[in-house]
């Protein structure tokens, strides 16, 4: 019996939790014996840190860049939590070369070596901030992730960032498959989040897939190396884990986002208080 | 016509007539001397080997170009991680093998996209005192013209400026700096440096010719701001540099915008340069005495041919070239032969700002002729036009490239070739340019006439 690998890529800007969610959602799905294969494409290589633990890993480009081009598939990726296997695609040096190119290189080698294995239930990119560039996309091109969510919180910068994703999302659903699968929020407790969160959803024509509540926790699983569901697996904070992995599992709402002009959003994030003035 | 040229021009090209920016590896290897480093791609600089030098004549090259040329035959690892590295190590070795007193890295599209701090590199070598300097010519910055023009400022500021530091050098009285054709890509470049050089000489004047054979090479670049003024003989090539030049050396300069074929024009030229210059014309009163009674011995015996060939000679004719060229060739036959120009293109794509005054140049040809001028660079477009072209009874006579052979064929007509690429003709000394060059160019537009298969 031929299963079909889903393969989503996690979008959102930076520092927004996009790492830990993916992980935490990862970990809520191997429990279920789901096969999974996270490829982290941040240059920060911090994407698979938590389903590791205190196994260190090399990214692809470090390895290559010491190694030169025959490589094999076990230098790259390790297996992690419940067997989850793990790659970081990592970056060149901060200021030269071009991440992006990197991160096409790091994809490419991985088709060769064969890592995309049909076993697969899912394979998570986790992708750096934003579709800054063509590289950066490489993840959504034709053949590769057609499922895509965005993390966001209530902050303004999370919500323009989710915007503009839903920009690039918009452009390449049109040369091929991919869709957006819908938004989770990271809370970060502003107020009306949830509120503020649908609103948008809507207007983007997408759902708000969870609503992850923020807890202390998450903090001090990471500081251990661990998703909350491996560090506390009785806690309220992993069951909304599990409840997220659920959700995505059961996700049958794909589609073609409509992006707002600046003038709409900034007229939504007024709406719900972000944007106000307060009086002198 | 050519307003339905404009509505169907699109932004592809088939036929190019020119090369990438990264081209001007080709003009720091015309200098004697200097070697260019090609950071860039392994593909890039051979390309533009083979468009500029082996399909134009078959020029070969000399020094640090064609094979010997150093690259840093950028992969994909150096797009991921930087190319700063494997550049480094290429200066390197290039300082350590290759003889030069000058060596330019030439950065290509790759390096620039990725935004390789090339600069940085070059720098450390400098100040260890080497010649070394750089120049970014990624092709998506335009032509090989354009980069040509980012090479000869490059120089100049990064080089010939680190030995003058002022502009109040000593000038030297008739020695001049001359901004010409363009090294490899105009296919009689070498030939007509040596005319040029001639001329001015003959004209009393001492020239930097900068490339070529007659150039005195990296030393003669560094003498570039002792000379009294610049003189561009070029519609629109140099120019950026002598008025840089102008600003920093306090330099004047001459343009002549149209180079001079015959003897009417070069007798016309050495006079208007003469003029500038504030010389004695003495000498070249009598330069010019010699070199007329020479031309004309040769043209009487022409005209006898000229005036009794039976057989039918072209009298209209199309010129599908690169500025320079274009305008030197149809000025020449218009005014000289009597030939009608039909078809003027321009296939070099010359800065907005120039074209103008470069369809100035094709108003009073001669008495009474004009022609107009188009600007076209592709290939499609410019047969299409020579195609439509009413050459009426006479036997279309094309000057172009060998791009154009189709079109000369199913008009019947005659190709005389005359710039990039020419894949039919081996290039050595051949000028068309000033008084010798003119009577080789009636030998060849002639000679092809007569051999024409009936």
């Amino acid at each position: 019996m031929a299963k079909k690998t889903r393969q989503i890529a996690i979008y959102g800007k930076g520092g927004i939790g996009k790492s830990t969610t993916t992980q935490n959602l990862t970990a809520g799905l191997a429990e279920n014996g789901k096969k999974i294969m996270v490829v982290g494409c941040d240059p920060k290589a911090d994407s698979t840190r938590l389903l590791l633990g205190n196994l260190s890993q090399r990214t692809v480009l470090d390895t290559l860049r010491d190694e030169g081009e025959d490589i094999s598939l076990e230098l790259i990726m390790k297996e992690g939590y419940k067997k989850t296997r793990c790659v970081e695609s990592g970056g060149p040096e901060p200021g030269v070369g071009c991440a992006g190119r990197g991160i096409i290189t790091a994809i490419g080698l991985l088709e060769r070596l064969g890592a995309y294995t049909p076993d697969l239930d899912y394979v998570f990119y986790d992708v750096l901030g934003d579709v800054v560039c063509g590289g950066f996309a490489m993840p959504i091109r034709e053949g590769k992730a057609k499922e895509i969510y965005i993390v966001a919180s209530g902050e303004m910068m999370a919500l323009y960032a989710a915007n503009n994703i839903a920009k690039g999302i918009e452009r390449y659903a049109k040369q091929g498959g991919v869709r957006l699968g819908g938004i989770i929020c990271n809370s970060r407790n502003v107020d009306r989040e949830a509120e503020l969160l649908r609103a948008f959803v809507k207007e983007l024509g997408t759902q708000l897939i969870y609503f992850v509540p923020r807890d202390n926790i998450v903090q001090q699983a990471e500081i251990r190396r661990k998703t909350v569901i491996e560090y506390k697996p009785d806690s309220a904070q992993a069951e909304e884990y599990r409840k997220l992995a659920k959700s995505i599992e059961k996700n049958k709402k794909f589609i073609v986002p409509k992006p707002m002009t600046q003038e709409r959003l900034e007229q939504i994030l007024l709406e719900y208080g972000l944007m106000d003035v307060p009086n002198d | 016509m050519h307003e339905a040229a404009k509505e169907k021009r699109t932004n592809t090209i088939v036929h190019p007539r020119y090369g990438c920016a990264i081209g001007a590896v080709y003009s720091v290897a015309a200098i004697p001397g200097a070697v260019p480093l090609a950071n860039c791609g392994p593909g890039c600089a051979s390309k533009q080997f083979n468009f500029l030098s082996k399909g134009n004549g078959f020029q070969g090259a000399a020094g640090a170009g064609g094979g010997a040329m150093p690259s840093v035959n950028v992969g994909e690892n150096e797009i991921v991680f930087g190319g700063a590295k494997k550049l480094d190590e290429l200066i390197q070795s290039s300082l350590r093998i290759m003889q030069g007193e000058l060596f330019v890295v030439l950065t290509g599209c790759s390096g620039e996209l990725v935004g390789d701090d090339v600069g940085s590199v070059v720098r450390k070598y400098r100040q260890a005192g080497k010649p070394v300097i750089y120049a970014n010519v990624a092709g998506f910055k335009g032509n090989n013209l354009v980069g040509h023009e980012v090479v000869l400022r490059e120089i100049i500021d990064q080089f010939v400026g680190q030995f003058v530091g002022n502009s109040k050098v000593k000038k030297q009285k008739n020695l001049i700096n001359l901004f010409f054709e363009i090294p490899y890509f105009n296919t009689n470049w070498r030939g007509d440096f040596i005319e040029m050089k001639r001329i001015l000489e003959g004209a009393g004047l001492r020239v930097n010719v900068l490339f070529g054979s007659e150039s005195g090479g990296v030393e003669e670049w560094k003498n570039i701001p002792k000379a009294q003024f610049n003189l561009v003989v070029s519609p629109w090539v140099g120019l950026a540099a002598a008025a840089h030049l102008e600003k920093k050396y306090r330099q004047p300069y001459l343009h002549v915008p149209v180079i001079p074929v015959g003897e009417e024009a070069t007798s016309a030229f050495i006079r208007e340069v003469v003029a500038f210059a504030g010389i004695n014309p003495q000498k070249s009163e009598a330069f010019i005495e010699d070199e007329a009674r020479r031309y004309y011995y040769f043209l009487e015996h022409f005209s006898e041919f000229f005036s009794e060939y039976w057989f039918g000679l072209p009298s209209k004719f199309a010129v599908a070239s690169d500025s320079a060229t274009n305008i030197a060739l149809t000025k020449f036959l218009a005014d000289q032969i009597g030939a009608i120009p039909v078809k003027q293109i321009v296939t070099d794509n010359p800065p907005e700002k120039y074209r103008e005054a470069i369809s100035r140049l094709y108003q009073n040809l001669s008495d009474g002729v004009s022609a107009y001028v188009e600007f076209i660079e592709d290939g499609y477009l410019i047969e299409k036009e020579i195609g439509n072209a009413d050459f009426s009874a006479s036997i279309p006579l094309i000057f172009g490239s060998s791009w154009e052979m189709d079109v000369a064929e199913k008009l019947k007509g005659l190709l005389v070739r005359v710039g990039a690429p020419d894949t039919e003709e081996v290039v050595l000394n051949r000028s068309y340019i000033g008084y010798k060059g003119a009577l080789t160019l009636l030998e060849t537009i002639y000679t092809t006439v007569v051999g024409r298969k009936q």
